[in-house]
């Protein structure tokens, strides 16, 4: 219960390892097999004597250890390690082998003397005694269990265990409202910046009045206010409490308006452009009578908070940009050739194959209507407004990437956590039900905000010097998605958000491996794969060489500022709180090995990762080779075949 | 300026103050049809080396600059029209075509633009000599004293009790697109040498070209051995390939790598040539590699310059780049080089690679083979060593292959193997950047000035005709011109790994295309945001930030020195040095 307590820094560990005897010195002691909890967190389930596969051609590498079932994660418990890295970056919130329950996207039990599998859902029954189990992850990793030597109930159990509380029956059975953790950001206003304690720089939220004036302020839009109509959400309970609008509107207009809009979302202003051409979000009117009317009061009032008194253009997101369900295909054709298809296989036709899954084809969409939008905001100085239906998918990705492209401030990690929070968070982005949490309609599940995120990866890729962050960030908040411990992925909107205030907030937890700036869009779909994993390559060690470098600049200022400040020696141990990931080594005379634990998919292993199969003969390339199983619950009946 | 990209890597102005250049013919009032901006209105000259185009009517100055020798084909298109206006493409080698118009002069005696590029880009078809024995810019080294073939085998650490160099073809004798210099087993003679060549395509025997210095598990080239339909058998042949085996103690085994389709290396029986049958050379095992021929890369290059020059078609560019098959292409070259390094340094098994006769896909194999396994030849002047030997020396056909100032652009000998190899290096280079000490301006200064004919360094086809014609007496090397600048061509991300041997991953996945090449025409294509640039600037901000904590350092040395004296002064160094090895 008490182990997730973060160890602290001691003397000894500053002290090099002994190398020597650490390899021939004998085993530890056999320590319990335990699972790291967190607080809050309970053991639902576990089997001993399970079975880890690690390759699929061989079992020699398998691990052996316990699997346990918690109300947070299926996490697997061993004495022996993998071929240990010797740099590892350790998650603050997941060991080695854990899987957050909410990232397990299908649990299939097998039992291959019978030649029996049977894809579990909660609360069902298991007529066999399974032989494995084999756990399909939504970040695109495949994992196996088996069962040979583990007592047959106990296996079964663990395995309905896992099945059920994957599939939670409501938003009160995720774990974000068990953890009773550290609270990084209370509704006190006390605020605890992750990186840079004490620093200026911190994520703002958008729930007060202030943030939205500072914004204001900031980007100098002064023809616009804050309105506070829906405090309490009395109005609508998808917007924010506070929002802005222009000036030239008053409360008592925008509560008659608001009746009119989809459910009844006035108008949200996202951002001004320099010039002072406004961007604003804006959901259909329902009423077809009214729509003009409503529509030429919202736009001359936006007229009106012009400089120049521009005309507004609509820009119609719904006619020009593929819905959520199309995106939500290009995301399960992707998944498929990266990661089901075989390797070698579907080499030949890689490229053609990805752009049948039109999955870049959408990000390119995206990113090209952006630009027209910072078109017609910066040449043509005219406001804009996103129309769409709802909006609360396609206009999130919209807005973020217009800013993004514009406003420098938002491509500071603090400026893209507050545009985030901004955009998505606040405007009322149906997280729970595009992540699809529950597990309950498939229909709305869509990965729009790993469509965005890929978007600004492509920004990344083009001006990685622009961006403070590094691909490894969008990767794990790609990844955080899947940890419901965060407030931010989990809830539908503001107020739903609101009423469950006791769970945290995600921004402070981000930066578990966060870089400097600098790293390809590979990391994200491959990393799992290990024969797409290039040892001791990769751009990571372009970017190893950086850090070291920024590093060495880093001490050397440190040294001068010694010098300066003391005016005597400054003493030579190197800060440990050094900001690089990779820090310069202070020994002079080290030979400059090729850093091994450096590979493209760094730092993310894919070491235990089932996700391909090269593996014909195998019991596994059965099941992928039929792995639509994978691709539809809906599709396939849930007996065995 | 806008002008520098388009002419891509250039010698600028000053450097051909020396140079006879002939300004041969000015049009004015020509029409540039560009593709991406439109039709733009200049003056237009061409010297005996190059064409110049200046824009009159745009702002920012706009302007190409393109050696001669980059044109592969100049065509008038159409019949001049009522109003006396002609108008000609020209087909470039590298990946773009250019179109003018302009007015036929009045002045009959004066030559069309068209007759006089037709003259000088295309000297040889015109019994000119090509530009490049014009050029005789003073550099301050003199590259074509890069390669020393014995320096380089002495390097390697050529074992004298299993390998000797032969003189057998001091004088071409033995085989005229070889060098002279090889590496052949000491158990051989020259005599038994004579008989092998009788039995390899064009007398292209089996010999040396890297040892493993530590393994000596031996790459060893040759072309394909004269099989043909009946089988025949070459004694001699066989007991070089069981000495090379046995040169390596560490293994009873040997691979022959034969870059084709089995199918390929089938066919070629026929036409008397073939491959090693397993019952006449027992303990070698063979591989075919899979790589085509000249002529289905020709076509690949030519689809994907229709694919990327000059519109880009979005929507289905993957699929369009796909159907060029131009990385599979490269896959199958990298994926075998892997094969072959990997057999060196994990098998420590030696290996034998041939093709058809041994100069295109051959040197392709090798050379990146060598790449993979020897470090020093990811060094800038270890690359230049690289190409001099294996390619230059070894007779790659690079006066065939691209056709220096040959006016028969549909000539069948013509192909992009010396650009696929640099395409493969450039595929490595993005794989493991901090392991290359170039950068990737001088992958593309190597190929521009492949077609430039400036420099003498890729003229002919093998060592022997660039003797014959005094190549290195009358021309310059373009080593002289890269030497004496180096730092525009160094990688600052480079860090040496004496040992570290270099597996790249091959799959379609990792490949890209090399954009920065092939589309660096298109104004769309900026070249991102230079990352290397960036790095510079913080190593330059590095070396200032030493120099001050060292004055600092000694200030204060001085200042404890001077104030312990009294005490046994024993001034305290405390800073530990920060590690420098970039």
């Amino acid at each position: 219960m008490f182990s997730g307590k973060q160890t602290k820094p001691t003397f000894k560990s500053y002290l090099p390892p002994l190398q020597t005897d650490s390899k021939k010195s004998p085993q530890l002691p056999i320590k319990k097999l335990e699972a790291k909890l967190l607080p809050g967190e309970i053991v639902v389930n576990e089997a001993n004597f399970v079975r880890k596969c690690i390759s699929a051609e061989s079992c020699q590498d398998d691990l052996w250890g316990k699997l346990v079932c918690t109300n947070f994660k299926v996490s697997f418990i061993t004495h022996n390690s993998l071929p240990r890295q010797r740099f590892q970056c350790t998650h603050r919130l997941l060991g080695e082998h854990d899987i957050p329950l909410a990232c397990v996207e299908q649990v299939v039990t097998v039992n291959d003397v019978k030649g029996k599998q049977k894809i579990l859902g909660s609360n069902q029954k298991l007529k066999f005694n399974p032989t494995e189990l084999i756990l399909y992850c939504k970040d695109f990793r495949i994992i196996r269990f088996r069962f040979d030597e583990a007592g047959p109930e106990s296996a079964k159990k663990v395995c309905l265990a896992i099945a059920h509380y994957s599939h939670p029956a409501d938003p009160q059975l995720l774990f974000g409202f068990e953890y009773v953790g550290k609270r990084y950001h209370g509704s006190t206003g006390e605020r605890v910046s992750g990186i840079d304690p004490g620093g200026g720089m911190q994520t703002t939220l958008f729930d007060c009045s202030s943030d939205w004036d500072r914004e204001i302020k900031r980007i100098g839009a002064s023809e616009w206010r804050v309105c506070t109509i829906n405090q309490g959400y009395f109005i609508s309970p998808s917007l924010p409490e506070f929002f802005v609008v222009p000036v030239s509107l008053a409360d008592q207009d925008l509560k008659q308006y608001a009746c009119f809009f989809y459910s009844q979302r006035i108008p949200l202003w996202c951002w001004n452009h320099s010039s002072g051409s406004a961007l604003v979000r804006m959901s259909n009117i329902s009423d077809p009578q009214q729509q003009r009317k409503v529509e030429q009061r919202i736009s001359s009032a936006i007229t009106k908070s012009h400089p120049l008194r521009s005309d507004v253009f609509k820009s119609d997101l719904d006619k020009n940009l593929p819905n959520i369900q199309d995106i939500q295909a290009a995301l399960l054709k992707l998944r498929q050739i990266c990661v089901i298809d075989p390797f070698e296989e579907s080499e030949e036709k890689w490229l053609s194959s990805l752009e049948s899954s039109r999955w870049m084809e959408y990000v390119r969409t995206f990113l090209r209507h952006a630009v027209e939008v910072v078109y017609m905001l910066e040449s043509r100085n005219v406001p804009v407004i996103l129309l769409e239906k709802e909006d609360r998918d396609l206009s999130c990705v919209i807005s973020c990437l217009v800013q993004l492209m514009c406003d420098p401030h938002c491509r500071s990690l603090h400026g893209f956590q507050s545009l985030i929070q901004k955009e998505w968070v606040m405007a009322g982005h149906r997280f729970l039900d595009r992540c699809n949490h529950l597990k309950k309609n498939d229909k709305e599940e869509s990965p729009v905000f790993l469509l965005f995120l890929d978007c600004v990866w492509q920004l990344w890729n083009q001006y990685p010097a622009a961006f403070e962050f590094t691909e490894v960030y969008l990767t794990v908040l790609g990844d955080s998605m899947w940890v419901p411990i965060f407030s931010t992925f989990l809830f539908n909107c503001p107020r739903q958000r609101a009423e469950n205030s006791r769970v945290i907030v995600i921004y402070q937890i981000t930066h578990f491996y966060v870089f400097f700036f600098f790293f390809t869009s590979l990391l994200y779909f491959l990393r799992w794969v290990p024969e797409a994993q290039i040892p001791q390559g990769g751009p990571i060690t372009a970017f190893h060489k950086l850090s070291v470098l920024t590093d060495e600049i880093d001490m050397l200022l440190n040294q001068l500022r010694q010098y300066k400040g003391a005016g005597g020696t400054p003493n030579s141990l190197h800060a440990e709180h050094s900001k690089m990931y990779f820090k310069a080594t202070s020994t002079p005379h080290q030979p400059p090995a090729p850093p091994e634990y450096l590979s493209s998919s760094f730092p993310f292993s894919p070491v235990g990762n089932l996700c391909r199969p090269g593996i014909l003969g195998s019991p596994l390339s059965k099941f992928l080779n039929g792995a639509k199983i994978w691709l539809s619950t809906e599709t396939l009946a849930n007996e065995t075949i | 300026t806008r002008s520098d990209r388009s002419s891509g890597t250039r010698v600028s102005d000053t450097e051909l103050r020396y140079v006879f250049i002939v300004c041969v013919s000015t049009a004015k009032d020509v029409t540039y049809i560009c593709p991406f901006i439109g039709p733009v209105r200049g003056s237009l000259t061409v010297t005996n080396y190059r064409l110049f185009f200046r824009c009159t009517d745009r702002e920012p100055v706009f302007g190409l600059d393109l050696p001669l020798g980059v044109l592969s084909r100049v065509e008038k298109i159409g019949a001049a029209t009522s109003r006396g206006d002609v108008s000609y493409g020209l087909v470039c080698k590298d990946m773009r075509n250019l179109r003018f118009v302009h007015k036929e002069p009045e002045d009959s005696l004066k030559k069309s633009v068209f007759e006089v590029l037709m003259k000088f880009a295309f000297p040889v078809s015109n019994n000119m000599s090509l530009f490049a024995f014009e050029y005789k810019q003073v550099f301050p080294e003199n590259g074509w004293r890069v390669y020393d073939p014995l320096a380089e085998y002495k390097r390697q650490g050529l074992a004298k009790e299993s390998w000797r160099i032969t003189k057998v073809n001091d004088h071409y004798e033995l085989c005229d697109s070889y060098p002279a210099a090889l590496v052949v087993p000491v158990t051989i003679t020259d005599e038994e040498l004579r008989r092998v060549s009788s039995f390899r395509a064009k007398g292209r025997i089996p010999v040396l070209s890297w040892i493993h210095p530590e393994s000596q598990a031996a790459v060893v080239r040759a072309s394909q051995p004269m099989v043909g339909q009946n089988g025949r058998r070459c004694k001699e042949d066989e007991k070089l390939l069981q000495a090379i085996m046995d040169a390596n103690a560490q293994s009873h085994k040997m691979f022959i790598f034969d870059a084709r389709p089995s199918v390929n290396a089938a066919a070629n029986k026929m036409k008397g040539g073939g491959y090693e049958s397993e019952d006449a050379y027992q303990n070698a095992e063979l591989v075919f590699l899979d790589i085509h021929n000249i002529h289905v890369m020709r076509e690949s290059l030519r689809k994907l310059k229709e694919v990327v020059y000059p519109k880009i078609e979005d929507s289905h560019w993957l699929s369009n780049l796909e159907s060029t098959h131009w990385l599979e292409h490269i896959k199958l070259i990298l994926a075998g080089a892997l094969r072959i390094a990997d057999k060196v340094e994990s098998g420590k098994t030696s290996v034998v690679v041939h093709c058809s006769d041994g100069w295109d896909r051959t040197p392709q194999l090798t050379s990146l083979a060598l790449i993979m396994l020897d470090s020093h030849y990811r060094t800038i002047r270890g690359f230049q060593i690289l190409l001099e030997k294996e390619w230059l020396s070894f007779g790659h056909r690079f006066q065939q292959r691209v056709g220096h100032g040959d006016k028969n652009h549909t000539d069948a000998d013509r192909s992009p193997i010396f650009l696929q190899f640099i395409d493969c290096v450039w595929q490595m280079t993005r794989q493991f950047p901090a392991a290359f000490e170039f950068n990737e301006y001088f992958l593309i200064t190597i190929l521009d000035q492949l077609y430039s004919c400036l420099f003498g360094t890729f003229l002919c086809n093998s060592e022997q005709q660039r003797l014959k014609e005094e190549v290195p007496k009358h021309t310059v090397s373009l080593w002289s011109f890269v030497n004496s600048q180096l730092e525009e061509f160094v990688n600052p991300l480079y860090v040496h790994y004496p040992s570290h041997v270099l597996f790249p991953t091959v799959g379609i996945r990792h490949l890209q295309l090399w954009v920065t090449y092939y589309i660096r025409w298109n104004p769309r294509m900026r070249p991102q945001e230079p990352v290397h640039q960036c790095y510079k600037e913080l190593l330059a901000k590095r070396a200032e930030l030493q120099k001050r904590v060292e004055e600092l350092q000694r200030e204060a040395a001085n200042r404890t020195a001077s104030s312990s004296s009294e005490r046994a002064g024993s001034p305290t160094r405390s800073i530990t040095p920060v590690q420098t090895y970039v």
